[in-house]
C-alpha cells in the first residue's frame, strides 16, 4: 500500500502558516519571560485589560488608525472612481496615468521626507489632517489605476444610453455606475483600508509622533523592547484586516465568481 | 416635417467623417440607411443624440432646434447594436428605468410595464435577470426599454447585427409591428442591404460621410453604388447557372 505524505506536508504547511499568529497572541498574553526561563511567570489577560488604561495609549492608536483608515478608505474609493472616469475620458488620458504612478517612484519615507516642507508650511505638520491627506496621496492615485479598467467602451456607452434614455450625470452614477461597480468599490475600499492601516513610513514623518496609530506603537515597542506590548499592538494591527478579508470573501469575491 | 439636418459637418483632425449631411424624417416613418463601416453612420447618430458635437449644422425637431439640447432633453434615444441591458436590474425594472428617472407613478409604472411584457411577450420574463435571457429576448427587452418612454425619435445604429440569423428576422418583424403600434420615427443604419430595403419607408446610403436619401424604393435599387445591383446579378448568375445544368 502506497503512503501518501500528502497530509502530512498539508499539516506541516497549515502549521508553519499559523505558527507565528498563534505565538504572538501567546507572547500579548505574557509578562516576565526572562531568559533561561522556559515558560512565562506570568499568563493571562493583564496586557489586553491595559488597552484601556490611558498611559499605554493602545486604545487611542486603535480608533486613531480606524479613523484615519476609513477616512483615507472612503475618500480614495469614491474620489479615485470619479476621478479614473475624468482620466479615462481625458485627451491626455496616457500622460495622466502616467503621472498617477509618481508616488510610488519613492519609498514612502523619503517621499514624506520630500512633502514635509509643504506640510509644515500649511500647518499640516503633526496632526490627523496632514497624515489623513499624506496617506491619500498614495491611496488616491492607487485607486485611480484600479479603477481605469472600468471606463471602458461598454460602460462609455451605457452612460450613453442613460443619457438618451432621460437620465443626467447624477441619474447615472446613482442608478447605473455604482451598482454595477460595487464590487470593484468593496475590493478597492478593502485595499486602500489595507494601505493606510499598515502604513508607517509618512505617517511618522508628517505625524511627527504626534498622532498615534497602531503600525507607530508597534515600531515604539519594539525599539524599545517591549514584546509583549509589540505582540499586543501586533494582534490588535492583524485583527481588522483579518475581519475585513473574512467579510470580502464572504460577501463580495464568492458573488463576483 | 419631424427631423430636419441641415449641412452636419464633423472633422477628427484632418478626417472629415460627416461632410455637409442633409436629411429630412416624416413623422412614424423610418427611414433606413445603408453603408459600410467607417462610412460615419456611427457619428451622424451620435450627432443626432446629442452624444457628439457637430462642427457645423443645425438639427431641428418639429420645427425646434435642438443642436445646442443636452442628450438627456433630446427625447431622442440611441440604441446600440449590444443591447446593453443593466445587470444588476430584472426585466421589469430594466423596462421601469426611463419611466423611474421621469418620476412617473408606480401604479402608471406598472400598467405601461406589464403592457409591454406583454407586447414583447416576455411576461414570464419579468423577474428574470439580464444573464438569464437569450440574445433575442435581452433585445426586446433593449428595445421596450427605450420605446417605453415614448422617444421623439429612436436611433437604431445595427441593432440585429449579433443575432443569428434566424433571430434576425424574428426581430426585424418585431420591431415594424412595434414601430407601427408605438407611432416610431425612426433611424436605423445598417451595413445589411436587404435589411435597409426591408425596414425602411425611406432607405438611405452612406459612403465617406456623404449621405444620400432616395425617393423611391426602385431609385435606390438602380443606382450602382448601393450594390443591390450586383447582388441581384449575382443570384440571377446562379439561377442562369442551375438552369443550364438541368
Amino acid at each position: 500500500m502506497v503512503k501518501s505524505w500528502k497530509p502530512f506536508f498539508v499539516t506541516i504547511l497549515i502549521v508553519l502558516v499559523l505558527f507565528p499568529f498563534i505565538y504572538l497572541l501567546l507572547l500579548s498574553m505574557s509578562s516576565g519571560w526572562a531568559f533561561p526561563q522556559i515558560i512565562p511567570s506570568n499568563f493571562g489577560f493583564d496586557n489586553w485589560k491595559a488597552i484601556t488604561q490611558s498611559e499605554v495609549g493602545l486604545f487611542t492608536a486603535l480608533m486613531n488608525s480606524i479613523l484615519i483608515a476609513l477616512t483615507v478608505a472612503s475618500i480614495a474609493t469614491f474620489g479615485g472612481f470619479i476621478l479614473s472616469r475624468i482620466v479615462a475620458y481625458h485627451k491626455q488620458k496616457n500622460s495622466l496615468i502616467l503621472i498617477s504612478y509618481f508616488p510610488y517612484i519613492l519609498s514612502p519615507v523619503v517621499f514624506g521626507a520630500c512633502l514635509s516642507f509643504f506640510f509644515m508650511k500649511v500647518n499640516l505638520f503633526g496632526n490627523m489632517g496632514g497624515v489623513i491627506i499624506a496617506q491619500l496621496i498614495i491611496s488616491l492615485p492607487y485607486a485611480l489605476i484600479f479603477f481605469g479598467s472600468f471606463w471602458n467602451e461598454k460602460n462609455r456607452n451605457i452612460e450613453n444610453l442613460v443619457a438618451t434614455l432621460g437620465g443626467n450625470k447624477i441619474v447615472s452614477f446613482v442608478k447605473v455606475l455604482l451598482p454595477l461597480a460595487k464590487g470593484l468599490l468593496l475590493v478597492c475600499f478593502f485595499q486602500t483600508f489595507l494601505i493606510s492601516w499598515f502604513e508607517y513610513g509618512l505617517t511618522a514623518i508628517i505625524g511627527l509622533g504626534k498622532v498615534q496609530t497602531l503600525t507607530i506603537k508597534v515600531f515604539l515597542y519594539i525599539k524599545e523592547a517591549n514584546f509583549f506590548y509589540g505582540a499586543l499592538s501586533s494582534c490588535l494591527l492583524i485583527m481588522p484586516p483579518v475581519i475585513l478579508l473574512y467579510l470580502n470573501k464572504r460577501f463580495v469575491f464568492n458573488r463576483m465568481s | 416635417m419631424h427631423l430636419e439636418i441641415e449641412k452636419i459637418s464633423k472633422s477628427y483632425g484632418n478626417e472629415e467623417v460627416i461632410k455637409d449631411l442633409s436629411l429630412q424624417l416624416e413623422a412614424n416613418k423610418t427611414l433606413s440607411i445603408l453603408g459600410k463601416s467607417g462610412c460615419g453612420k456611427t457619428t451622424m447618430l451620435k450627432i443626432i443624440a446629442g452624444l457628439t458635437k457637430p462642427d457645423n449644422g443645425s438639427i431641428k425637431m418639429a420645427g425646434k432646434d435642438i443642436s445646442d439640447l443636452s442628450p438627456e432633453k433630446r427625447g431622442i434615444v440611441y440604441l446600440y447594436q449590444e443591447d446593453l441591458l443593466f445587470p444588476h436590474l430584472n426585466v421589469f425594472e430594466n423596462i421601469a428605468f426611463g419611466l423611474r428617472i421621469r418620476k412617473e407613478n408606480e401604479a402608471d409604472i406598472n400598467r405601461k410595464v406589464n403592457e409591454m411584457l406583454l407586447f414583447l411577450e416576455l411576461e414570464k420574463q419579468a423577474q428574470r435577470m439580464p444573464h438569464e435571457l437569450s440574445g433575442g429576448q435581452r433585445q426586446r427587452v433593449s428595445f421596450g426599454r427605450a420605446i417605453i418612454i415614448n422617444p421623439s425619435i429612436l436611433l437604431l445604429d445595427e441593432p440585429f447585427g449579433s443575432l443569428d440569423s434566424g433571430t434576425r428576422q424574428r426581430m426585424q418583424h418585431l420591431f415594424k409591428d412595434m414601430a407601427d403600434k408605438f407611432q416610431i420615427t425612426s433611424l436605423l443604419v445598417t451595413h445589411d442591404l436587404k435589411e435597409a430595403i426591408l425596414m425602411g419607408d425611406q432607405i438611405g446610403f452612406m459612403k465617406k460621410g456623404r449621405l444620400q436619401v432616395y425617393n423611391s424604393r426602385d431609385e435606390f435599387i438602380n443606382d450602382p453604388q448601393t450594390g443591390v445591383q450586383s447582388e441581384l446579378h449575382f443570384w440571377e448568375g446562379l439561377k442562369n447557372e442551375k438552369t443550364e445544368q438541368l
